[in-house]
């Protein structure tokens, strides 16, 4: 058997090339087939612009806020220390100005999750899949090569403009007096984990694509589980009972949510635990899309 | 080469294929004739291995298709020349499929030249025309230099150029000594481009033959005779396996007997015979004589030498 594959082999001529599927080939084969759509080069930079709109957006907002307050108290003869400005973010209320950096962070989700389902239900859609099968039989490489682009893109694109919109922000609120640099507390931590969220997402995206295989059913899910189903626990809270004031905090997104924030807050899981179930939502649908895809016809 | 064992696909309750077994055989043209919903593509699609087989097993060149380590080398395939992203211009789609086997982009231009996409390769293949498709389709075929092709319908939508095209080609690579493997429900394209054809009904082979040996052996030759006593030598002529037409006026069509014989009769009753035209036996009488009732002709085709392929007791009017 080995023989005859050699043979075979030998008999390709070489302008075609003699090195057979490599997993760099399948990534590169991945890699030309997103951007060489305009749609998605048009997409990737929208997003970029968005998410680092929303986030000066909300630096002004918190601004205008600051600035307003301290107005209010020259007028009434007083002045507004740094100090005071800072005590009206109770730690938790998610007003901090650590986590300025993934404030255009939903807008992500929504564009790049969105996304990483047409990457693959496109495909189907189109037919595409069954080229892409055809050239790499085994099928894991080329969703693992899938997977791999998205979270890297969506991890670049999310922290290159959480730099951004921190590098807009950290003037502003210097100007004020505040204490707010790369130092600061929190920071660091929010600029470097906002892709991590946001490329588990896209993961998420990738699987509902190859599960479902609908464009308009992927994306209506990823929604639904990242925005509507966070809506709709909200008003768990409102039952009699302290046990469903825990329950919501356990969904992907407030589990996500939670991942990204510091320290820690009485009632709520650590940030580390946040992590760590988010890290299972991506996996329970990670996986199975990976079988399903294996054995599926196409 | 390609072989299948005991090949069966059933979808939910419906039977596909059902215990399909044939070899075919590297350096011919391999015909795959059949109906529509006869289980072509879903056979070709197993053989890829886009398909799970529900039982059976098949291979190509020893492996299974997803067991070779460079595929595209192996087999190149035209399945469905809509397998392709409408928004993606044919250059980039070809470029992403090259690049799977890093086959160097030089070849993507060869294979674009090779099936004349030059002009239209930077255009969004959804706006491709459904020639321009299947040239695509291809193209892609031939990125990995396979040794061995499989073409489903891929003179679908081609012009006359395109198809004389597509028929020089698989006869020049099945003489380079490549496996080719192409499925057609048109049997004049087949009489004219396979050497060896499997014909499939229903989900099963009814043949396994040369072309020329399913041409000649599947039906008793026909002879058109015009007499102006067409009654009369109808007369003389019927008789134990012998059936005659009356068609038109002073025309018979004779199954059974050969122009000499009809000639001598003639001769011996003083019967006047201005014509007299054995009727070349076309693939296609074979083909509808074959697919007619398959369960009948299966024991006596598949794998049968060619004087057997004749039904014994063949219906006159078969094939109208």
């Amino acid at each position: 058997m080995t023989t005859m594959t050699e043979t075979q082999t030998s008999r390709v001529r070489s302008t075609a090339g003699t090195k057979g599927v490599t997993f760099a080939g399948v990534l590169r084969s991945e890699w030309i087939k997103l951007f060489s759509l305009m749609s998605t080069r048009i997409l990737l930079l929208l997003t970029l612009v968005a998410i680092i709109g929303v986030g000066a957006l909300a630096v002004l907002i918190r601004f205008s806020f600051l600035d307003e307050m301290a107005r209010q108290a020259r007028d009434q003869g007083q002045t507004l220390t740094p100090e005071m400005m800072s005590q009206t973010f109770p730690p938790g209320s998610g007003f901090d100005l650590y986590n300025l950096p993934n404030a255009g962070l939903q807008i992500g989700i929504l564009v790049l999750g969105s996304l990483a389902v047409l990457f693959i239900s496109s495909e189907y859609a189109t037919g595409m899949i069954r080229s892409t099968m055809n050239a790499v039989p085994r099928r894991t490489p080329a969703f693992v090569a899938k997977a791999i682009l998205l979270a890297v893109i969506s991890y670049v694109i999310t922290t290159i403009a959480a730099v951004a919109t921190f590098l807009i922000a950290m003037p502003v609120f210097q100007g004020l007096g505040l204490d707010l640099d790369w130092s600061t507390d929190g920071v660091l931590y929010s600029v470097f984990t906002g892709g991590l969220y946001v490329a588990g997402v896209a993961l998420i995206g990738l699987s509902l694509g190859a599960l479902l295989r609908n464009s308009a059913g992927g994306i209506t899910v990823l929604v639904g589980l990242f925005f509507v189903l966070s809506i709709a626990a909200s008003f768990m809270t409102f039952i009699p009972g302290d046990f469903w004031k825990y329950v919501p905090q356990y969904l992907p997104s407030d589990a996500g949510g939670r991942f990204l924030s510091i320290g820690h807050t009485d009632g709520v899981i650590d940030p580390w635990q946040g992590g760590l179930i988010f890290l299972g939502y991506v996996l329970l649908f990670l996986v199975p899309a990976m079988i399903v895809l294996k054995k599926r016809d196409v | 080469m390609i072989e299948a064992t005991g090949l069966s696909k059933v979808y939910g309750s419906k039977t596909a294929v059902e215990g399909v077994s044939f070899t075919v055989k590297a350096g011919q043209v391999t015909g795959f004739l059949g109906p529509n919903g006869a289980g072509k593509s879903t056979t070709m699609r197993m053989i890829m291995g886009l398909d799970r087989p529900t039982s059976g097993t098949v291979t190509v060149n020893g492996l299974h298709y997803a067991d070779h380590k460079a595929p595209l080398h192996e087999v190149g395939a035209l399945l469905d020349a809509k397998a392709v992203h409408i928004s993606r211009s044919a250059y980039n789609h070809l470029r992403a499929m090259a690049a799977t086997h890093n086959i160097p982009t030089s070849r993507v231009h060869e294979v674009i030249e090779m099936t004349g996409l030059e002009a239209v390769a930077r255009k969004k293949a959804g706006g491709f025309s459904l020639g321009m498709g299947q040239r695509l389709g291809i193209a892609n075929a031939l990125l990995g230099d396979p040794q061995t092709l499989i073409l489903d319908e891929p003179v679908n939508g081609l012009d006359p150029e395109g198809v004389l095209w597509v028929r020089n080609l698989v006869r020049y690579l099945a003489g380079q000594g490549k496996t080719v493997f192409l499925s057609s429900h048109l049997m004049s394209e087949m009489a004219q481009t396979a050497d060896h054809l499997i014909v499939i009904g229903r989900g099963k082979i009814i043949a396994d033959a040369p072309v020329q040996d399913i041409i000649a052996g599947t039906r008793q030759v026909k002879t058109l005779v015009r007499t102006s006593a067409a009654t009369q030598l109808s007369a003389l002529l019927s008789g134990d396996g012998v059936t005659v037409d009356q068609g038109q006026p002073e025309t018979l069509e004779v199954t059974g007997l050969d122009a000499r014989k009809i000639a001598q009769v003639a001769l011996d009753n003083r019967v006047l015979v201005y014509e007299l035209t054995p009727q070349q036996s076309s693939l296609e009488d074979a083909y509808f004589d074959l697919t007619k009732d398959e369960v009948e002709y299966h024991s006596h085709l598949t794998g049968g030498p060619a004087g057997e392929f004749a039904p014994e007791t063949a219906p006159a009017t078969a094939g109208k």
